[in-house]
């Protein structure tokens, strides 16, 4: 009798669920938009998604899987589009089979750190900065840091890294930084997606970086600062090339924005560590590009997505502190965007 | 050891005291090694249970999550249940009947050596780690066509396999030959006789073996990663599209700062386990009756 | 009941239903053993560019450099080894353990709930263990227990300065030992309970003491069970990625510190898989993947060679509980 019943109960749920697979076809059937990259973008894009049904009845669908993730899930066509805050390499281009680079957003790469009972927007820059990724320097109250500081109490409290362990966008655009400030992270480490950490501990997205500093204390990490905000962590105001020490807000970024209007042949634009002339400029900033094939069969709903989000999608930004792009690179965009094609 | 006469003396001349007091050592290491694991376990099931318990509420099996939010707005988790439902059921309708016609042609039609071989392959394939089963169904699935609730489905399938083949094998070896013999002489088909005779007694045996490979495969994160993890915050149904599922869901919200994430990772949690718990307890009752049920039948 | 036909007619009907169900059976069986052909096919496959490239100088250098475009396997191999032999080195005394409690000493009574919880613990989604690894056990471990190691211990490199965030190799050998403990507890039981009454009784009237008897009674008939079981331990650890990647710190280099993050091969194609950009990182990892099922192949096929040589030594069919 149990036989029987457990059998039932099986076929039951077999038939269930087969059922439901097959004679339920989602939703109404919308056109499902799929797309997956940058965990630095998904703040705002996550903004989009409803807003989209509500303008088009597009079903968006973003995946947070790393900008590395997004180039190579584009390139094998798994998804509609990929997001990317690294611009892709020429290598990059010819794997993804004609595809088109498009900046769609301007944010910001904040540090973030852990140390109680000390304030937010503490100073740093660059060099000691590399210094302190590379292990040149492992604690808070170390003199490169206190001299920065001068009047804060900083506390003999050792400093944990957090890095990225998947292949990220705010990675490559926060080692581009470095890279800049200091030569021998240049030589040594260098700039990408992923690099060689020395030492540190991983965390996958920038949710995880944003977790674990939050949860260790002497953590320094970096993510976008739109997780900065909402996680409630305190980040440095970092020093620019004018020697001013500058906050990743609005003003910050589009002083640093200001400093490269002309996108090159692959539309990228490159924003880092700007010359002296922008004082207020924050200079790790970054442009963040969408990455769509040319050819696409969703090419009329792709298009009409894109031209709303970089013009009224952009409206959704500045709470989360994306800077809305400056015109020169909306027309760019555009131009861009009315190329894809069935 | 020679049979002495067991007197005191005898015995305390052959360090019978050191031996005893050596015999009482390892009996308390014994019993503080049960208690360490009963320790254990019991920490590790009370986290989850005292956490879990307070975050769950009807939303978590109703509500879509809204990501990015930190809470303000009440949010669940209802797409992974959506999806773990029809991923799951989807994976058993692959591998149950695949297992079930191979545990009968190695019991009742192979040779020896082509049993051998098959039974090597099932413990190969029940070795292989589920990571690596996902690459392999991501590079003859995935690339090229996108994630989908089907490629991992085939996934599962693959890791439920070998389970089910091998407690159907198991159980189709205890029904007695005599039950076979019988039926032939009375000129009843060998197809018939298998699958009118010999497959209903094994009934309880293979629904045990399907039930515990349900049980393993509902929490499996590895093999979803790469198949069906580009998901949005939508409702979905359809296995055409990617569908989140309840453990890939916990992986991601495990590693996020915000805590109203990492309650709902809690409560998951205990539906998944309390869901794996009945499912297991239930199949070794099973187990148990249908085993005594076929012995007693001879 | 069929009813009696002339034989020619009931000869044919016979043997078309036969032959369906033996080739429909067959195929599938044909299909199983395709499977596995065709997975590690695939794998082999897709590790090519590296292999083809590198071949096994990839398995021992120490480098995951994806600027540079410099890949090794050897950071991660020594993160596996470590990490799976010391889980198994606290596992099984734990196990054996367990398994003797349950079948000499435990009451009555306690045997079959503490049998029950033993095989709860194993039926624990390991994602599940990785939440409580990372929200629970890191804390702790990070708080209290290696920061009170390394101050009484750390003169032995293994118990070098803690890694500031809770993630950590340590971590990860306490999340595997959680795992591998009920596998080989519940292996072990069954052993156990299969040694033979008289085998035991008799040790037990020529007056050894009962630990006496387990040595030299009980050891000895199961150990190449246990060997197994050892192995299928070893197994499941070296193949667990999802509860390791959450809790080990994801970086690159050998070093004997305990404390300090690390990385083992199941858990880095966990974590850079999904992100991997240009061909040869991904031909790296599932190089990676490939030496994995290398070592689990070979692992899993000796455990089971092992229980099958005893399962024919001992019979077919002993006695369950």
């Amino acid at each position: 009798m149990n036989r029987i019943l457990a059998a039932a109960v099986a076929a039951a749920f077999m038939v269930t669920s087969c059922a439901l697979a097959v004679a339920a076809p989602g939703k109404q059937s919308s056109t499902t938009l799929t797309g997956a990259g940058s965990t630095f973008v998904d703040p705002l894009v996550q903004q989009w998604v409803p807003a989209v049904a509500q303008a088009y009845g597009y079903e968006l669908q973003y995946s947070p899987i790393g900008s590395g993730g997004g180039v190579a899930a584009v390139s094998s066509r798994t998804v509609d589009f990929g997001a990317s805050d690294a611009p892709l390499s020429r290598d990059q281009f010819g794997a993804c089979k004609g595809c088109v680079q498009i900046p769609w957003a301007l944010s910001a790469t904040s540090v973030i750190y852990n140390v109680q009972g000390v304030r937010n927007l503490l100073h740093m820059n660059g060099a000691t900065l590399a210094k302190i990724f590379s292990g040149a320097i492992t604690s808070w109250n170390d003199p490169a840091i206190r001299k920065l500081n001068k009047g804060v109490a900083l506390p003999d409290l050792k400093i944990a890294t957090v890095h990225r362990s998947d292949n990220s966008g705010t990675t490559f655009n926060f080692t581009d930084f470095l890279s800049s400030a200091s030569p021998q992270w240049r030589s040594k480490i260098g700039t990408g997606v992923a690099v060689s950490w020395p030492g540190g501990t991983g965390s996958r997205g920038s949710s995880g970086v944003a977790a674990t500093v939050a949860q260790t204390p002497g953590a320094i990490g970096y993510v976008d600062v739109a997780y900065a905000l909402k996680s409630r962590l305190t980040y440095f105001a970092m020093q620019n090339r004018s020697g001013k020490f500058a906050t990743p807000g609005l003003k910050g970024i589009l002083a640093a924005a200001s400093s490269d209007q002309k996108p090159d042949g692959t539309n990228a634009l490159s924003i880092v560590d700007p010359p002296k002339k922008y004082p207020l400029a924050y200079p790790i900033s970054t442009f963040t590009y969408v990455i769509v094939p040319l050819q696409s069969q969703k090419a009329p709903e792709l298009k009409k997505f894109l031209f709303w989000a970089v013009t009224k999608g952009q409206k959704a930004g500045p709470r989360l502190l994306f800077q809305p792009i400056p015109k020169p690179v909306l027309v760019v965009a555009e131009k861009a965007i009315a190329r894809i094609h069935a | 050891m020679s049979t002495h006469s067991l007197t005191k003396a005898t015995l305390r001349a052959e360090g019978l005291p050191r031996r005893r007091a050596v015999n009482r050592l390892m009996e308390l290491t014994a019993w503080l090694a049960a208690a360490v694991a009963v320790a254990i376990l019991g920490v590790v099931v009370w986290s989850v249970a005292r956490r879990g318990a307070g975050a769950l509420d009807l939303d978590l099996l109703t509500k879509p999550p809204v990501p990015f939010d930190f809470g303000s707005t009440p949010s669940g988790l209802s797409n992974a249940f959506a999806g773990s439902l029809v991923i799951v059921g989807l994976a058993t309708l692959m591998a149950l009947p695949v297992g079930v016609l191979v545990a009968i042609y190695v019991n009742e039609f192979a040779r020896p050596w082509v049993r051998t071989a098959v039974g090597l392959a099932l413990d190969v394939l029940n070795g292989i780690p589920a990571i690596v089963i996902g690459i392999f169904v991501f590079g003859l699935f995935v690339t090229g066509h996108g994630q989908s609730g089907y490629a991992a489905a085939f996934a599962l399938a693959c890791l439920m396999l070998p389970l089910v083949a091998r407690s159907t094998i198991e159980v189709l070896a205890l029904v007695p030959g005599s039950l076979r013999e019988a039926s032939l002489g009375l000129g009843v088909p060998r197809w018939r006789t298998t699958l009118s005779i010999v497959l209903p007694q094994t009934v309880g045996g293979i629904v045990t073996g399907t039930v515990l490979a349900v049980a393993r495969v509902a929490g499996e994160t590895a093999p979803i990663l790469f198949t069906s993890a580009i998901v949005g915050p939508q409702l979905h149904w359809d296995p055409h599209h990617a569908l989140q599922t309840v453990p890939v869901a916990i992986f991601e919200l495990s590693e996020s700062p915000d805590p109203s994430d990492h309650a709902r990772a809690w409560a998951a949690a205990l539906v998944l386990l309390l869901f794996i718990l009945c499912t297991s307890l239930a199949a070794r009752r099973l187990a148990a009756r249908s085993r005594a049920g076929i012995v007693s039948s001879r | 009941m069929e009813a009696l036909e002339p034989p020619r007619l009931a000869v044919r009907r016979f043997r078309a239903g036969d032959l369906s169900l033996q080739t429909v059976a067959g195929a599938a069986a044909l299909a199983a053993a395709f499977l596995v052909c065709l997975i590690a096919y695939t794998i082999v496959r897709d590790a090519k560019p590296a292999w083809s490239k590198d071949g096994l100088a990839f398995v021992t250098r120490d480098a995951w450099d994806p600027v540079k475009h410099v890949y090794g396997a050897g950071s991660f191999l020594f993160g596996t080894a470590v990490t799976s032999l010391v889980a198994l080195a606290l596992a099984a005394p734990l196990a054996l353990g367990v398994a003797l409690f349950l079948t000499e000493l435990a009451p009555r009574r306690l045997r079959g709930p503490v049998t029950a919880l033993v095989e709860t613990l194993a039926a624990i989604p390991s994602v599940v263990i990785g939440l409580w690894g990372i929200l629970v056990l890191g804390p702790i471990l990070r708080d209290h227990v290696e920061p009170a190691l390394h101050s009484t211990l750390g003169f032995i490199p293994l118990f070098g300065p803690p890694a500031s965030t809770g993630s950590s190799v340590f971590t990860a050998i306490v999340v595997l030992t959680i795992m591998i403990l009920p596998i080989v507890a519940s292996i072990s039981r069954e052993l156990f309970l299969g040694v033979p009454g008289e085998l035991k009784e008799g040790a037990l009237a020529l007056g050894t003491t009962r630990w006496e008897m387990v040595r030299g009674v009980m050891f000895p008939y199961a150990r190449g069970g246990i060997a197994a079981a050892l192995i299928l331990g070893l197994g499941r650890a070296v193949g667990e990625a999802i509860a390791v990647t959450q809790v080990i710190g994801s970086s690159v280099g050998i070093h004997w510190n305990l404390f300090a993050t690390g990385d083992t091969l199941a858990s880095k194609i966990a974590a850079s898989y999904q992100g991997a950009e240009d061909g040869a990182q991904v031909a790296s990892l599932v190089y990676l993947a490939l030496i994995l099922l290398v070592f689990s192949l070979v692992m899993n096929v000796s455990a089971q060679l092992i229980v099958r040589r005893v399962a024919r030594r001992q019979g077919i069919g002993a006695a369950r509980a």
